[in-house]
């Protein structure tokens, strides 16, 4: 008996010293194998228990669960160790390059400063209550200058160099120069009204439009935002009021409005609506020489704008005696160009990616 | 419209320059230059040679002590065709000359010279001059010399809105300037010496067609001497942008910028019969205008007629025939009122822009007919030595009623949001030269100044009084409407969905002109189609038709950006194209507009880094990309088909469609690789991918507000199959033979093998199939047998062979 518990302790105390020296994994796993395995040394010992008395078995056996025990404690304990300092090199190793590029599978998409202008735009008047409508851009005449107060040979044509489409190829022929491109978004003003059958109407219209002119300052497409609020007791006042809103929302809270009287047929008493220079702050001085994205003037003109001609509203069906409204126009490229500092027009038709990615 | 300063000063009193043009443009009249004209000859000044003698130096040079007033100044000259007394153009140090030339004191051959003795040349002031400009020696030393030459003025530009007819005038601004200031306004009065003969018994006057000429009055001038005008109208027309050519024509041209009314002087001896017809033109009729066109005259053409033939376009241009030249001595003065709209048709249909054809399209003073007259007549009196005979040839058939429009009180203040005093509006309106007739205590009956065409209802009162308040006086507020919160229209909430997932793939939006050329459309389709809605007068053969598709602008936008070494390009666009409008759809929609999104793709699939390969991009990036943007609209049961589009490679080209709710699949668009014919129509290399849906069928189909399905519970069970088809037979029946098995929850394809030791024209697909019951726990072999039916209907379905 006691030579089979001294030999328990002197395996244990060889196990000790031998898990103390195991310097990585594979060591462990083969003291592991030496010392707990089902041909291992502590079953060897116990083996011999059957020669053992009766009496003196549990003596050994608790002997050899507790040698036992105390194996697999140490070699858990010197795993763990071992991991840890297996972390510890690792973590203390040369670190990555951070500075390398990241793993980019896609590009970013970009949204056309056009579309991100409008959308701003139209999103401002939306929280002030407008809906948005649209109408066509291939325009019966009627709708584009008649209903507007522009009748046929009036200079006021002039204004808007007018693209028409070759009747021929449209089917229904409907009689030659009344159909056109329109050349604003106005007749949208017109299209929603009747829409609406009756007012308060509170519309922002965006959209393309079209006027023969090409050159650096023109483009034969471009883009306006139209709005206008008809219902009773619209007045110029109010006019000035949401114009302002829209300004100080679209350029910041420092922008100052101005109202200059200006001519347009649909609108009488009609205005040119000047803001604040967005770049000079409208003191018409940048970095000590003239500003020149207004020329020095401090003020931007942006915006066409007036009360809604009486003749208008009669051509949808409203009694200028019963309702007054007032409407506003404005070029949504100007607006971008603005806001964003674009100088050229052209950049906004070319699609240059090197340009679109920049917004 | 130039308007001169020293000009305008005759009539009202002026503030400085800077102040009126910020009053005008404050009141309507937008003042978008100011031009100082002299301003070339800063510097310049007049002095007098005082003494000369010869330079030691140099035997062409002189130096001279001349006086500028303020005492003698030493310059070297090398003219020689003065005298000492002389008045004479001096350039001081620091002028900069209109030739460029910078003038400073220097030494000439050893002698100091303090600036220049100048010619007409030198000043700008002639093409050709010898020796220096001799001034009238009656005149002061050291004046500058553009105010010693009257040349001293400022210019304002100013923009004239078309309803202003009445301010492309001095006299007119002339008017506006006393109402804004409240300055008292004096006009020219003609002093008319008139003599007999009757002007009626030389000449005759009749107007055939009344609809088109209100009046026409004519005077007789005899005993004309043409010659060429003074300095002093010259030079105001000048300042005006009018050449001057010869007095009576200068008396005429002075008169339509003074009083706004365009006349026109004949050649009395060449007018047929001493007789004035104004009528329309008769078919085939000709007309040599005095720019010496050679036109054909419509019938709506109104011409001013002698007894025989046509001799002006009416209220545009003159006729060549009957032009005043160096050997007139007898003058047909015109002054007429011609209706605008067909004024502005012949103008327009003869491309003559005239500054007469302007002012009558615009509509001219039907008062300032005679005033005008009267004013021309007694100039070319006194210009020209010319006799004016007694009266007019007047034709007035029709006389002209005022205007008279009603305003109440009340109204200025409901329009404008502020209150209005009644006083405040009587005194605008009269500032203004509106007369009050009727007064109530409602409102007042006002009567418009003739030359006011502009005016005919109560707002256009109402912008009167603003023009003069300014609208810096109005307050700002908001309509008082009841808020009513409008709804985000679902089209702008597939538009934004869309956008965001087309962008998250990787592409920039392009927004290009709706107009292309018509070869870009037939590139699309080579066998012919639809042909795009043309333009009557495009830009160019470039811009001529209305798109039918997105395509061909973005293809040219890859050409571009190709060309600009950007190699990798991703593009949309999101706008409509146009087709002719079927029959029977409405006719207040003159074509049909269908919105589109469209995209072009080309390059390397990811950009291309040290951790990302560079493979270019094939039908499936596409695919992929597109699946992305459908899923992120909700849409469901979406298939790609193989299909045939002409602008498509035939191996590479799928119908995009979807299920509907009811059942039947909807086209969406198509996507694939673009034609190699086609891309090489456009330049493109091949492998260029493109897309076009239609944005009606996406919104349709879109789904915006996700439906919860309960997340599953109960544990699946995960099977590969392998099974061995024919080449043709495409992935999609497979998958979906798959999922008709009621147990398998969700399939994937994750290899297609072709090669050995697969058979020759067949194929490998190996898929991952999930397998789950709604209500219990799925055994194995309960997934087993689902598998095993799997394979007998695919073996059945497709011949498919299971690969073990």
């Amino acid at each position: 008996m006691p030579d089979l518990v001294r030999e328990l302790e002197a395996l244990a105390e060889g196990a000790r010293q031998s898990v103390a020296a195991a310097g990585d994994e594979r060591a462990l796993e083969d003291l592991r194998v030496r010392y707990l395995g089902k041909k291992g040394e502590i079953s060897a010992v116990l083996r011999g228990m059957g020669q053992l008395a009766p009496e003196e078995r549990p003596k050994v056996g608790e002997v050899a669960n507790r040698v036992r025990d105390e194996v697999e404690s140490l070699l858990g304990k010197a795993r763990e160790r071992l991991e840890s300092e297996k972390l510890e090199r690792e973590l203390r190793g040369a670190p990555i390059d951070v500075t390398l590029p990241g793993r980019r599978l896609l590009p970013r998409g970009h949204r056309h400063p056009v579309t991100r202008a409008t959308e701003e735009i139209v999103g401002i008047f939306g929280r002030l209550g407008y809906e948005v409508a649209a109408g066509p851009e291939i325009e019966l005449d009627w709708y584009n200058f008649e209903a507007l107060n522009i009748p046929k040979d009036h200079p006021a044509r002039d204004m808007q160099d007018t693209f028409y489409v070759d009747e021929a190829s449209l089917a229904p022929s409907t009689g030659e120069g009344s159909i056109l491109l329109r050349t604003h978004t106005s007749p949208i003003q017109i299209r929603a009204m009747k829409r609406a059958g009756a007012p308060p109407v509170r519309v922002v219209a965006p959209g393309r439009v079209y006027r023969s002119d090409y050159d650096q300052t023109h483009s034969p497409m471009f883009h306006q935002v139209e709005g206008f609020c008809v219902g009773p007791g619209i007045t110029f006042s109010d006019l000035k009021g949401t114009l302002a809103a829209f300004a100080r929302a679209f350029f910041g809270p420092q922008t100052r409005t101005r109202f200059r009287p200006s001519y347009f047929p649909f609108v009488e008493p009609g205005a040119e609506a000047d803001v604040s220079c967005s770049l000079c702050g409208g003191s018409g001085r940048r970095d000590g020489v003239r500003c020149g994205t207004c020329k020095g003037s401090g003020w931007l003109e942006v915006l066409g704008s007036g009360m809604v001609h009486p003749k208008v509203l009669e051509n949808v069906g409203f009694d200028p005696r019963e309702v007054t409204g007032f409407a506003f126009g404005m070029g949504v490229e100007r607006m971008a160009m603005l806001k964003y500092g674009i100088g050229d027009l052209r950049l906004f038709y070319e699609n240059d990616l090197r340009f679109l990615e920049q917004f | 419209m130039r308007i001169s300063l020293s000009w305008l000063s005759e009539y009202v009193t002026l503030p400085p320059a800077e102040e009126l043009a910020r009053r005008l443009t404050a009141a309507g009249l937008e003042v978008e230059a100011v031009e100082r004209v002299g301003a070339a000859l800063d510097g310049v000044v007049t002095a007098r040679i005082v003494s000369a003698e010869k330079h030691p130096q140099a035997d062409k040079l002189t130096v001279t002590q001349v006086d500028a007033g303020a005492g003698p100044v030493q310059v070297v000259c090398g003219a020689t065709n003065w005298k000492v007394g002389d008045l004479v153009p001096l350039a001081t140090p620091g002028a900069s000359l209109p030739n460029g030339q910078r003038i400073e004191r220097t030494r000439l051959r050893g002698v100091e010279s303090h600036g220049m003795l100048c010619s007409a040349r030198e000043l700008g002031l002639s093409e050709e001059s010898s020796g220096l400009l001799l001034l009238p020696a009656g005149a002061a030393a050291g004046v500058p010399l553009a105010e010693a030459l009257g040349l001293a003025d400022t210019v304002l530009e100013v923009n004239v809105t078309p309803n202003r007819p009445d301010a492309l005038s001095h006299v007119g601004v002339a008017r506006e300037v006393a109402a804004l200031l409240g300055s008292p306004l004096k006009l020219p009065a003609p002093r008319l010496v008139q003599k007999q003969p009757a002007a009626s018994s030389l000449l005759g006057v009749r107007i055939d067609a009344p609809e088109r000429c209100f009046r026409y009055a004519a005077r007789v001038v005899e005993s004309v001497r043409i010659g060429p005008s003074p300095q002093w109208l010259a030079r105001r027309l000048e300042a005006c942008g009018v050449r001057s050519i010869s007095n009576v024509v200068d008396a005429t041209n002075f008169v339509l910028l003074e009083w706004g009314h365009p006349l026109h002087a004949f050649d009395l001896d060449k007018v047929a019969g001493a007789e004035i017809v104004v009528r329309l033109a008769r078919p085939g009729e000709k007309l040599v205008t005095l720019d010496g066109q050679d036109r054909d005259l419509s019938s709506d053409d109104l011409v001013i007629a002698d007894r025989d033939r046509a001799s002006a376009l009416a209220g545009v241009m003159g006729g060549a025939d009957s032009e005043i030249s160096a050997g007139t001595t007898r003058v047909l003065l015109e002054s007429a009122w011609f209706e605008p709209t067909g004024i502005r048709r012949t103008a327009r249909r003869h491309g003559l822009h005239s500054e007469a054809s302007h002012r009558f399209e615009r509509g001219v003073d039907p008062g300032g007919v005679t005033v005008a007259l009267d004013r021309c007549a007694a100039l070319i009196g006194e210009l020209a030595g010319g006799t004016v005979r007694k009266g007019m040839a007047d034709a007035y058939p029709r006389r002209r009623r005022p205007v008279d429009v009603p305003l109440s009180w009340s109204r200025p203040g409901d329009v404008l949001g502020m209150p209005v005093s009644r006083g405040e509006v009587r005194r605008t309106l009269a500032a203004f030269g509106f007369e009050e007739r009727k007064a109530t205590p409602r409102g007042a009956v006002f009567r418009v100044p003739s030359w006011r065409l502009d005016v005919a209802r109560e707002e256009d009162l109402i912008e009167e009084i603003v023009r003069l308040k300014g609208y810096d006086a109005i307050p700002e507020t908001l309509p008082g409407i009841a808020g009513k919160t409008p709804a985000v229209p679902r089209e702008a909430q597939v538009a934004e969905r869309l956008r965001l997932a087309l962008e998250g793939a990787g592409f920039a939006e392009a927004v290009n002109f709706s107009f292309v050329a018509p070869a870009d459309l037939a590139a699309l389709a080579p066998a012919g189609g639809a042909t795009g809605i043309a333009l009557r007068n495009p830009i160019s053969a470039e811009l001529a038709v209305m798109r039918t598709s997105l395509v061909p602008s973005l293809l040219k936008n890859a050409v571009h950006n190709l060309r600009q070494r950007v190699e990798d390009v991703r593009l949309y666009e999101l706008a409509s194209v146009y087709q002719r409008q079927s029959p029977g759809a409405d006719g207040d929609l003159p074509a049909h507009e269908e919105l589109r999104v469209a995209g072009v793709m080309l390059g390397r699939r990811h950009a291309p880094g040290w951790a990302t390969g560079g493979d270019p991009v094939d039908f499936f990036d596409l695919k992929a990309a597109l699946e992305g943007v459908l899923e992120s609209l909700g849409i469901d049961g979406v298939r790609f088909s193989h299909a045939s589009e002409p602008w498509l490679h035939p191996r590479s080209a799928a119908a995009i469609s979807c299920g509907s709710s009811r059942g039947e699949a909807r086209l969406l668009g198509s996507a694939g690789e673009v034609h190699p014919r086609t891309a090489a129509a456009f330049e493109l290399p091949r492998g260029v991918l493109a897309f076009e849906l239609s944005f009606a069928e996406l919104s349709s189909a879109a789904r915006l507000v996700p439906g919860h399905v309960e997340v599953p519970r109960l544990p699946a069970v995960l099977r590969d199959l392998a099974v061995v088809v024919a080449d043709e037979v495409e992935a999609v029946r497979v998958l979906d033979l798959v999922r008709e098995e009621a147990l398998a929850e969700e399939v994937s394809l994750f290899d297609v093998y072709r090669g050995a030791p697969i058979p020759a024209g067949k194929k490998n697909l190996a898929m991952s199939i999930r397998y789950r019951a709604g209500d219990r726990t799925l055994t194995d072999a309960e997934a087993d047998e689902a598998q095993a039916r799997i394979v007998a209907r695919l073996k059945s379905a497709v011949g498919a062979e299971l690969r073990v």
